[in-house]
């Protein structure tokens, strides 16, 4: 680890990296066109933009995913030809993607090493060992043993175990994809001191992240970028996150209010009565009136996503009374609960949400297709009719129905995973674990847009995040959580601060 | 990870014009095929180097078939479609489990035995009588073996390989060892050739037809293509996922029954070895038919073509004077082709 000079620190000024003229299309239809920037030593540089804007495209291109069209990419002011990730990453260049790449069979130290082609051939086991616990060390994670097995492991744990690999390969330029999209605020304030003590090292950081506040917290320099090309790039300093905004769509977006005072017909509520889940969630009850939006706000492990899990039956061993529309809810089985009227998504849209390698109108009817015929015998007219109704509820072309769900950006599949869930007769409550995980900024919008629009109609929508941005602009009652238990509920307004403080450190309501 | 960019709204795959994806409304019979989650999405239709290798395989059956003396006549047609029978039903039913995401049965041979043998020792009933005794038996057996896959999670291959034990176990068991005789032979009817072809062939074709059917267009066959691909995400929509994979196995049941009854009939008594090597030939004809092994794609059309290939090959080199060990040998060197060109194509996929 400290075997890089760290002369740089101080002054950012001597572009390390630089992109000029960068252009990639796909098919005929440009992706990226003509982006040019500079990242200096020791700089932290962001990337930021709205769906489509060609973000990930650079991405791909720098830790040499993608070959450019045109165009050049320079480091230490050598042209350089990234031909894959393996000959990116011997030139130092090193990527924590997007979607988790660390296998969990694989121990802490193994996931570590896995990748790393300055590993020598013959491992020097104790060498190593050393160096892991260094790394862990440095993003908070001393709780961990490098032996343990990953698959110990929570999700926020294993994207950390992803961040110490890249920033553990004393590389000349890290890139972070999304890296903090499934952490809690604790980890990520790690992640981020990690970040800066790896640029006082000299090494320039490219940062992409949908999360605003984040970035001008993080980074020195941001860069937007709209319809794959280059808008801006300006000192963060100077920018606040509503600039930033206007920058990425061209337009301030407004904010989300309940379309009408909500309804309060006790009978169609989801009462919930001490629900436990062991290890998990101690004692939750909630009584949620259609129509209204209810926000659970509470980082990993606060048992926010719990609650929600329970409910749709993923947690056999969870106890109490739970009722919806005055008829109880089986919720020790997924069937039974969906049978009762509840609809989930979850926030692994990859491994527990879509079917991706079916087609987009197969996933959106994905849970419906009872509804679509006799007697199990299917229509192909109405199935028909049910894909295109529901696509263009959820803004996707009715021409994309065909192509593999796979094909399209994460908040497009987001769009698709929660139109799965809308328009049936069938289902009363809603409940969306992170509904806009890894969603940019547009995509967000329009799926706060369709949850809304499903409570006015008269679903009882229940979601869990972290993020107090999404927390207040879409909860009518927002319900804190902290270490397996509710803290507070606010309704009709609530303090980001107050929230925040809640999640974190507060007192435990009785 | 995902073969999907994350950034760029229109191009699935870059190799691909515009203009050759096709709108989704547009023909009723397309549309239900790219719904149904079978059939590749027409999005990305790439080369696919198993497409590729079969037709190559075909090619070469043809030329040399065109070599070889009786090969194109009216009677090795038959003699073909014949030999795929028996095997060809039963490669149906696994078909549709596999699809289901259960992998595969080894318990199969087992099975076709114990209905033969019930089969056989109810002959004094009726044909309709013993004919439905060995449905019920088959799907009887197959389904609780499902079951257990479906609500527990077991491992497919795991348990049926002890349920085929036992299986085997119980039919020695009670047919003391040795062979099962009927008391009459009201099954003659069974060995028929209508238009020159055994009953068995038009089983086989109305068979497929009707899993193609009851796959593409009902609410069960359609989450057996979901469950197939993605069980965990099946789960947690909440699908059927226990109730659908037991129609699956009971499905497989029936067509192992009907696979005993005609070696049943045909050989007019059973022994415990009557099903042989039935459970791998199934498998092969389904694994070179494509459908995937880890679940979520396929149809029993392909698995009735990759019956019918290795069929056709088994007869060119009968023919040819190969002996059966070549034969052998000729069928596992297919099926590992088709493995290794469904891994290049997974891998590309990925990639």
């Amino acid at each position: 680890m400290s075997d890089v000079t760290s002369a740089a620190a101080g002054a950012p000024a001597r572009p390390q990296v630089s992109v000029t003229g960068l252009t990639r299309g796909f098919g005929g239809v440009p992706a990226v066109q003509d982006v040019s920037f500079t990242v200096g030593a020791g700089e932290i540089h962001a990337l930021c933009g709205h769906n489509g804007a060609g973000k990930s495209t650079v991405v791909k291109m720098l830790s040499g995913q993608l070959a450019p069209d045109s165009g050049r990419i320079s480091i230490d002011g050598q042209p350089v030809r990234l031909g894959s990730r393996q000959a990116a990453q011997r030139l130092g260049v090193a990527l924590v993607d997007q979607e988790l790449s660390v296998v969990p069979a694989l121990t802490v130290l193994d996931n570590l090493l896995l990748g790393d082609v300055s590993a020598p051939l013959v491992n020097r086991r104790r060498a190593a060992l050393a160096r892991c616990a260094q790394v862990l060390a440095d993003l908070g994670l001393d709780r961990l043993r490098p032996q343990q097995p990953l698959s110990e492991l929570s999700i926020g744990e294993r994207q950390l175990v992803e961040v110490a690999r890249a920033l553990s390969q004393n590389a000349r330029l890290v890139i972070l994809d999304e890296p903090t999209a499934t952490l809690s605020d604790a980890e990520t304030e790690y992640v981020f001191a990690a970040i800066r003590r790896v640029a006082a090292r000299g090494c320039s950081v490219i940062f992409v992240s949908h999360r605003l506040s984040e970035v001008l917290e993080l980074c020195d320099t941001v860069t937007v970028l709209r319809d794959g090309r280059r808008i801006a790039t300006t000192p963060a300093s100077e920018l606040t996150v509503s600039d930033l905004i206007v920058q990425m769509l061209g337009e301030a977006p407004h904010r989300l209010t309940a379309a009408r005072p909500p309804d309060s017909l006790p009978g169609d509520a989801l009462r919930i009565e001490h629900l436990r889940v062991p290890g998990r969630l101690t004692d939750f009850s909630l009584t949620a009136q259609a129509g209204r939006v209810y926000a659970l706000a509470g980082q990993l492990g606060s048992g926010a996503s719990d609650v929600l899990r329970a409910l749709a039956g993923l947690h056999p061993q969870a106890t109490g009374t739970v009722r919806l529309r005055d008829r109880a809810v089986p919720f020790r089985s997924p069937v039974g609960a969906a049978a009762a009227g509840v609809a989930f998504v979850s926030n692994d849209r990859k491994s527990e949400g879509l079917f991706l390698d079916k087609t987009i109108a197969a996933n959106l009817l994905a849970t419906r297709l009872p509804a679509l015929g006799r007697a199990g015998l299917l229509s192909s007219r109405r199935e028909r009719q049910a894909a295109r109704t529901l696509a263009e509820l959820v803004g996707i072309s009715g021409h994309r129905l065909g192509e593999p769900a796979a094909a399209l950006s994460g908040g497009n599949q987001q769009k698709v995973f929660v139109g799965r869930c809308l328009g049936r007769d069938d289902v009363y409550a809603l409940l969306l674990d992170e509904p806009t995980r890894g969603v940019d900024i547009g995509g967000r919008t329009a799926i706060h847009r369709l949850l809304r629009a499903a409570a006015d109609a008269g679903l009882i929508v229940l979601f869990a995040s972290t993020e107090l941005e999404e927390l207040l602009e879409l909860g009518d009652v927002i319900i804190t959580m902290r270490e397996t238990r509710m803290v507070g509920r606010y309704e009709g307004g609530a303090d980001g601060a107050v929230l925040m403080r809640d999640m974190t450190h507060g007192a435990h309501a009785a | 990870m995902t073969a999907a960019d994350n950034d760029h709204r229109p191009a699935p795959a870059p190799d691909i014009p515009a203009g050759a994806v096709p709108a989704y409304q547009a023909s009723a019979d397309t549309s239900a095929q790219a719904a149904s989650a079978g059939g590749r999405a027409p999005g990305r239709r790439r080369t696919d180097p198993l497409d590729i290798g079969i037709v190559v395989v075909v090619l070469a059956v043809i030329v040399t078939g065109a070599l070889t003396t009786r090969f194109f006549s009216l009677a090795n047609a038959r003699a073909i479609l014949a030999s795929t029978a028996w095997v060809g039903i039963t490669a149906i039913g696994a078909t549709v489990v596999m699809i289901a995401g259960s992998a595969v049965s080894l318990a199969v041979s087992q099975t076709a035995t114990v209905v033969a043998m019930i089969f056989l020792a109810t002959q004094q009933f009726g044909l309709a009588a013993a004919i439905v005794l060995a449905l019920l038996s088959g799907v009887a057996m197959t389904a609780l073996q499902g079951a257990v896959i479906g609500f527990w999670a077991a491992n497919p291959i795991a348990w049926t390989i002890a349920a085929g034990f036992a299986i085997g176990g119980v039919a020695t068991w009670i047919s003391g060892g040795t062979t099962v005789y009927p008391q009459v032979a009201a099954f003659s009817g069974l060995n028929d050739t209508p238009l020159g072809l055994p009953l068995a062939v038009y089983v086989l074709l109305a068979g497929t037809a009707a899993a193609e059917w009851f796959l593409r267009r009902t609410t069960a066959g359609r989450h057996m293509y979901l469950i197939g691909e993605n069980p965990a995400a099946a789960r947690a929509a909440g699908l059927p996922v226990g109730r659908v994979t037991v129609i699956a196995w009971a499905i497989f049941g029936a067509c192992i029954a009907l696979t005993g009854v005609f070696l049943a009939a045909f050989n007019t008594s059973a022994n415990a070895g009557l099903g042989g090597t039935l459970s791998l030939d199934a498998i092969a004809a389904v694994l070179v038919g494509g459908t995937a092994i880890g679940g979520g794609k396929g149809s029993a059309l392909r698995t009735l073509g990759g019956a019918l290939l290795i069929s056709a090959i088994s007869d060119l080199l009968l023919l040819r004077g190969f002996s059966t060990g070549i034969q052998l040998l000729v069928k596992g060197i297919l099926v590992l082709f088709v493995v290794i060109a469904v891994h290049v194509r997974a891998a590309r996929g990925r990639g």
